[in-house]
């Protein structure tokens, strides 16, 4: 292999005096799925929005599967394969819930990779399904509560039928059973076998969480952030015997 | 003739089970016919007129209503588009002698391009913003038209352009029936995926894009679509009146259509259209009272936008049409359980 899937290298973000990601550089592979956490501003939010474009980065590259995105349009970055949802969701409020993700589905992508199913509402009602909110499909969004409007940010993203799912707190707002049962969908999202790729892999991910028991549940490794700076970078376990990791966490008052 | 009568039967039973469930449905059908019979009421020429008129300013405010009602982006401009359709059939007619039917599609066309000129600006401006710089784009057309007096007519405008047809009956026709169609594709292009996505650019454009929509595409096609639609409307006028002037381009103009569109309740395409229908008229027919009407107009107006924030239209149909909380299919607001789940309604 040439190429690794995901490289991230240098990348800054400056808010007036505020650095708010500074010179962030890591990779990942196709198979991972990374878990992203630090205490609360640290500029995780701020990665994943340099990383999709919705911000333009100072300086700093990112390169998905072999091409430059930093610089990019969202909509490029995401018919690429890398979506990211939103942290404070930001649902179509006057339109019905179904709708909300026929707009993701329309997309280029999401067509042509889904020619095999006749219908665009169909498969918005697969992605509402899998996010466990298809009972209300018809209703505005303007009604969801907290939890559903994050449900309807993962059925958004992955309609878009992404290489690279960015979630941005998946699980805030969710109580502990319907996180689990998120958590569930999220790891079997991640093995494949649905939303038009009966025949390959499920797309890789970055997930920035902070409830952390469920996040190491599911990621394969861990990347801490604080103040802007990537501190530490490895497996679950290594992550929670870290020193630094603790101080960071510490040194805001714990998590 | 069995035949025949099964097919009539069979056309009964749609009117029935399709048409006569809904209010708003059976309002359509007495509005196309209305529409389509009315010579065969009246052959009065002022009148005649001014319901041609009404359908001229129907085909305007509905194309209003999909730019800025569906897409939100705000134009305060919008007769632009009118004026730059109006004056380029009429141009193309007087001096090179074209038939409306080349010069009105023509004319729209210069419209579509005079919507991307407009469009560009509105890639990067939001809301106030735009619609004050929209505002100027018309101001500046009037500009070129006082500059280049011996070839646009200047203040006086042009006269002597082609009639649209020999008689006012059948201009009338032409017109009302081109009313029709063009607002029903209208209305079909919002109730599209299309739709869908221009609502989503109004609701957050940044969640658009983020959804993988290059908004910048669809937001011209807004534009080039509602241009296109008034500059069909501004050609007829031209081949209509026969004379066109700076007034097409008029500031009042921009103003009337947005007026129209909220009042009879804007992202519905149909609200726009009633709304002209209900207050050109009775303007036009009120004309015995010209000092008060204007007034009169405007505490109406007023009225319906302080007690129905989303238009008398829609409000009207809320009144007499419920949804039902189970199946989302519309039923008469009287109905105790669903016309199709039986779901209470209660
Ligand atoms: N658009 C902006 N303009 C100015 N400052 C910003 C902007 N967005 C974020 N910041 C600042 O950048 C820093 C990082 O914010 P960010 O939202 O990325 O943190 P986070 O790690 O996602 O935090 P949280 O866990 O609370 O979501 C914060 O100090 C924040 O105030
Ligand atoms: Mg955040």
């Amino acid at each position: 292999m040439s190429q690794s899937f995901l490289e991230v290298k240098g990348l800054t973000k400056k808010f007036g005096g505020l650095t708010a990601v500074n010179d962030a550089t890591f990779s990942m592979e196709r198979h991972q799925i990374i878990g992203l956490i630090g205490p609360n501003g640290a500029g995780k939010t701020t990665l994943l929005r340099l990383m999709t474009g919705i911000l333009k980065p100072d300086s700093g590259s990112v390169r998905f599967m072999g091409q430059e995105m930093a610089g990019k349009n969202t909509w490029d970055i995401v018919n690429k394969g890398m979506v990211s949802t939103f942290q404070n969701m930001r649902p179509f409020r006057r339109l019905p819930i179904i709708a909300n993700v026929m707009v993701a589905c329309l997309c280029p992508r999401a067509l042509k990779r889904g020619e095999w199913v006749k219908k665009i509402e169909a498969k918005a009602m697969d992605a509402l399904e899998f996010a466990g909110i298809s009972d209300m499909a018809k209703e505005n969004a303007s009604i969801l509560s907290q939890g559903d409007l994050k449900r309807l940010e993962v059925a958004r993203a992955i309609a878009t039928e992404p290489e690279l799912l960015l979630l941005d707190e998946p699980f805030g707002g969710l109580s502990p059973a319907e996180t689990d049962l998120m958590a569930k969908s999220i790891k079997r999202l991640h093995k494949g076998g649905r939303f038009g790729r009966l025949h390959s892999e499920g797309p890789a991910m970055i997930i920035v969480e902070h409830k952390l028991h469920w996040l190491m549940m599911i990621a394969t490794r861990i990347i801490v952030l604080s103040f802007g700076t990537i501190i530490a970078d490895g497996t679950p376990d290594e992550i929670i015997k870290n020193p630094t990791v603790i101080e960071a966490y510490l040194g805001q008052g714990g998590n | 003739m069995k035949l025949i009568l099964f097919y009539l039967r069979k056309l009964l039973a749609v009117v029935r089970n399709e048409v006569l469930v809904l209010p708003s449905r059976v309002a359509v059908i007495i509005f196309f016919l209305f529409i389509l019979l009315l010579p065969s009421f009246t052959d009065d020429v002022y009148i005649l007129r001014v319901f041609t008129l009404t359908c001229i300013f129907a085909i305007f405010a509905a194309s209003w209503d999909l730019l800025c009602g569906f897409t939100g982006q705000l134009n305060f401009g919008h007769a632009l588009f009118f004026g730059v359709g109006a004056y380029s059939a009429a141009l193309m007619n007087i001096h090179w002698q074209l038939a409306p039917w080349f010069s009105i599609p023509l004319g729209a066309l210069v419209a579509v391009a005079a919507g991307l000129t407009v469009g560009i600006p509105a890639l990067r401006l939001k809301g106030t913003y735009l619609a004050l710089t929209t505002m100027a784009f018309p101001i500046i057309v009037i500009g070129l038209i006082f500059t280049f007096p011996g070839f646009t007519g200047g203040e006086l405008g042009i006269s002597g352009i082609q009639k649209l047809a020999p008689t006012r009956i059948e201009e009338y026709y032409v017109i009302s029936i081109l009313m029709l169609v063009l607002c029903t594709i209208m209305w079909k292009i919002t109730d599209s995926n299309t739709g869908i996505i221009f609502h989503a650019i109004r609701e957050d454009e940044i969640a658009v894009r983020a959804s993988g929509v290059n908004t910048t595409r669809y937001k011209l096609l807004a534009f080039c679509l509602s241009g296109f639609f008034a500059g069909l409307a501004g050609g007829l006028y031209a081949h209509f009146m026969r004379i066109v002037g700076p007034s097409t381009l008029d500031v009042s103009l921009s103003f009337q259509v947005v007026i129209w569109s909220i009042f009879g309740g804007a992202a519905t395409i149909y609200g726009p259209v009633a709304a002209v229908f209900f207050l050109y008229p009775t303007l036009e027919l009120f004309h015995l009272i010209q000092d008060y009407r204007t007034i009169v107009f405007a505490i109406v107006v007023l009225l319906v936008l302080i007690f129905m924030p989303d238009g008398l239209f829609r409000w009207l149909r809320e009144k007499v049409e419920e949804e039902c909380p189970r199946c989302k299919v519309r039923n008469v607001a009287w109905r105790k359980t669903c016309r199709v789940c039986t779901a209470s309604l209660e």
